[in-house]
């Protein structure tokens, strides 16, 4: 029996887990939507292509399993661009699926043809144009090792519409051979996993910093254990936050530009860090020169690139981090560090004094209030802006995948599809997404989505009417020279969300008890505009230029 | 902090597939790293190509950039190739106009340095050099002002010695 490029395409999805794609149709992708008709496969039609590949990208984020997005030629694989850029960066396995011009037309410039596979290149780990259907079930099988494989990535294939209509027979298909590769090796692990164990023993402040990749590694048990045995204290980039439970003793917090006072003031003080699953980006380290000056710097990471890339990684180890994990903790000890801890503790009380509400203010404790009023497992989506670091100080995550932000991109928008994709992932889980009233517009067609489909989450948009980060910025940065960063109050957004199908209502961010209550005893879709003033900042922050000692806590700093 | 810039050799196999150049060399442009010479070709084994680059960077260069290579799923090896344990070659042609009045001196000079005449008219040949990058600067440093038009080099190709 013969079957249809598109048939064996959406086979291999289904045998690989696939339960759900997030797309927009075009003509060259008609055979794949009329083989979805009767699949088992559920797509979800978004209203704009880069929410598809957002819905995607946060599926991915909350489930651990790939999300697939899934656009036409031309303006559709192109608008998938931001959100597969936003999954780069954060190493999210997601598959983009473009069609594509039929064969004999690829590069002719034929209506909606563009070279997705060239303007993708840099924020993709890999991608393939399929030209034979023989090759479709094998491509798209590799696709998947490859995204999930080593650090995970974006991988896209493109789909020219006459391989996706054409038949082929089982026996036809034909398997696909990946190079071998030579001269790859890292080095000897057990003799570098002597060398971390050794020098994390002898030192007397050591710090663990986690990044994304403990989640993506599903290491989150084992950095606990390591943790608790080696009573290390630890701090987390932005993309580390959830890895440990929030209310874990070592917990000191996330470093860099806008983390916490206290991780800041410690890592500074470090004579040993241990970096696993980071890359030291600009947004942890500030200035790199003045970043831990004191510490010998080991780093566990799965990619070599993301090694030494940054910082100089003294003791580097290039591995899986659970399986290295794994190996390392049998090699620590347990040694007195109640110096460490005491004077660790000592710090603790007097950051804490000078950052009430966790420098958050009204919007840190209605986060925490929202958080309260729902069910212990809830996802928390944000945007980008101050809602971003308002949600990620304030929001105490108890498992791991139940914050998700756009840390590496800052991609406004992220929030709306990114909270669609994490509840089509995990129904059973309820999902709050913050955003502001900048990044909310980016997305607001998929409102219609959300209704559409009647998807249970709650969206919270803190309205300052500005662009709150950027004023932040221009007001303490740019002698107050406020500029293109007021977005008004013209559009009623409790209006709009209802327009849309929506339960909706406004609270000030002073008084929301009943609007919280509310908002949690709702069962469909629901909005909540919280009124916020726009002086309301983050503090602290660091100036750009500066290291992340030099915090500063308002105008007059 | 200036960083002393050398010559690096990158000598690598990749797949012989479309596309697979624009990956390797976005590398580099990414990166920020200029591509002196480039010289692609079938090995042995049809599906499989040989590239070697070369570039003049900073010491961060190789560790940079066979890292980002490495990761490319049709790169299958890449090293960095040392002049002292290493054949190099690269071969060049040369259009030269022949001046009547130095033609001799021309005719020397092809003699010295053991160039192939590869053709000639009355007033034109191409010539062709084979050596080392250092001898192809001197022959052409030495007939520029004897009347070189154009010149084509295909750059550096090199294999590592071995026992």
């Amino acid at each position: 029996m013969k079957k249809s490029g598109a048939e064996i395409l959406l086979e291999t999805l289904h045998d690989a887990g696939v339960d759900a794609i997030f797309g927009y149709p075009g003509a060259n992708t008609l055979p794949i939507h009329d083989g979805l008709r009767s699949g088992p496969i559920r797509h979800f039609l978004m209203r704009h292509e880069q929410a598809a590949a957002h819905a995607a990208d946060g599926y991915a984020r909350a489930t651990g399993k790939v999300g697939v997005c899934l656009a036409t030629s031309g303006p559709g694989a192109t608008n998938l661009v931001t959100g597969i850029a936003t999954a780069y960066m954060d190493s999210t396995p997601i598959i983009a699926l473009t069609g594509q011009v039929t064969t004999n037309l690829l590069g002719s410039d034929a209506f909606q043809e563009t070279d997705i596979i060239g303007i993708t290149l840099p924020i993709t780990k890999h991608s393939f144009l399929v030209r034979d259907v023989r090759d479709m079930r094998a491509t798209i099988q590799e696709a998947f090792k490859l995204t999930t494989c080593s650090r995970p990535g974006p991988v896209l294939v493109d789909l020219p519409r006459n391989i996706l209509a054409e038949a082929c027979a089982t026996d036809e298909e034909r398997t696909y051979q990946a190079a071998p590769k030579i001269n790859n090796g890292p080095g000897n692990r057990n003799d570098q996993l002597n060398n971390i164990a050794r020098a994390l023993n002898q030192s007397e402040r050591p710090v663990i910093i986690i990044g994304g990749g403990v989640k993506l590694s599903n290491a989150c048990r084992e950095i606990t254990d390591l943790i608790e045995k080696g009573h290390i204290p630890f701090v987390t980039t932005m993309m580390g936050v959830g890895s440990v439970h929030a209310a874990n003793g070592y917990n000191l917090g996330f470093i860099g530009t806008h983390g916490f006072e206290l991780s800041n003031r410690i890592v500074h003080q470090a004579d040993f860090i241990l970096a696993i699953g980071t890359r030291f980006s600009d947004r942890s380290t500030s200035i790199v020169e003045e970043f831990a000056p004191l510490a010998t710097i080991a780093q566990i990471d799965i990619d070599p690139t993301s090694v030494g890339k940054n910082i100089k990684a003294d003791l580097p180890l290039i591995g899986d981090i659970r399986k290295t994990l794994e190996k390392l903790i049998p090699l620590i000890e347990a040694p007195d560090r109640s110096g460490w801890l005491a004077r660790i503790r000592k710090e603790r009380e007097t950051t804490d004094e000078r950052n009430c509400n966790k420098g958050c203010g009204a919007p840190g404790r209605f986060i925490s209030m929202v958080q309260e009023a729902m069910p212990a497992e809830t996802t928390a989506v944000t945007d980008v802006g101050l809602n971003q670091i308002w949600t990620v100080r304030s929001w105490q995550p108890s498992i791991p995948r139940s914050l998700l932000t756009s840390g590496g991109m800052g991609t406004m928008g992220f929030s709306v599809p990114a909270a669609i994709g994490a509840k089509v992932g995990v129904p059973d889980r309820d999902v709050v997404a913050f955003s502001g009233d900048g990044g909310f517009f980016m997305n607001i067609q998929e409102l219609a989505t959300i209704s559409y489909y009647q998807i249970p989450i709650k969206i919270v948009v803190f309205n300052n009417s500005h662009l709150g980060m950027i004023r932040q910025i221009q007001d303490l940065f740019y002698g107050n020279r406020l500029s293109s960063c007021e977005l008004g109050n013209h559009a009623d957004i409790v209006a709009i969300a209802k327009g849309f199908g929506l339960n909706a209502d406004r609270v000030a961010v002073e008084t929301p008890e009943e609007g919280i209550s509310k908002m949690a005893s709702s069962t469909g879709p629901y909005l909540l505009e919280v009124t916020v003033d726009p002086e309301n900042y983050v503090y602290p922050i660091i100036p750009p230029g500066r290291s992340n000692l030099e915090m500063i806590f308002g105008r007059s700093d | 902090m200036v960083m002393a810039e050398e010559e690096h050799i990158i000598s690598m196999l990749v797949n012989n597939k479309p596309g697979v150049l624009s990956r390797v060399s976005g590398v580099f442009g990414r990166l920020g790293y200029n591509i002196k010479s480039l010289c692609v070709a079938e090995t042995m084994d049809s599906e499989v190509s040989r590239i070697t680059l070369s570039s003049v960077a900073n010491s961060h260069f190789t560790e940079k950039v066979t890292k980002q290579l490495r990761k490319l799923v049709d790169v299958i090896d890449v090293t960095e190739l040392k002049p002292a344990t290493s054949v190099e070659r690269e071969m060049t042609l040369i259009g030269l106009r022949l001046h009547k009045e130095k033609r001799a001196e021309i005719m020397r000079a092809i003699d010295m340095f053991g160039c192939n005449v590869r053709y000639m008219s009355d007033t034109y040949c191409i010539l062709e050099c084979v050596g080392e990058t250092e001898k192809t600067e001197t022959i052409i440093n030495y007939l520029k002002p004897l009347g070189i038009e154009e010149i084509a080099r295909t750059g550096i190709i090199a294999l590592p010695q071995k026992n």
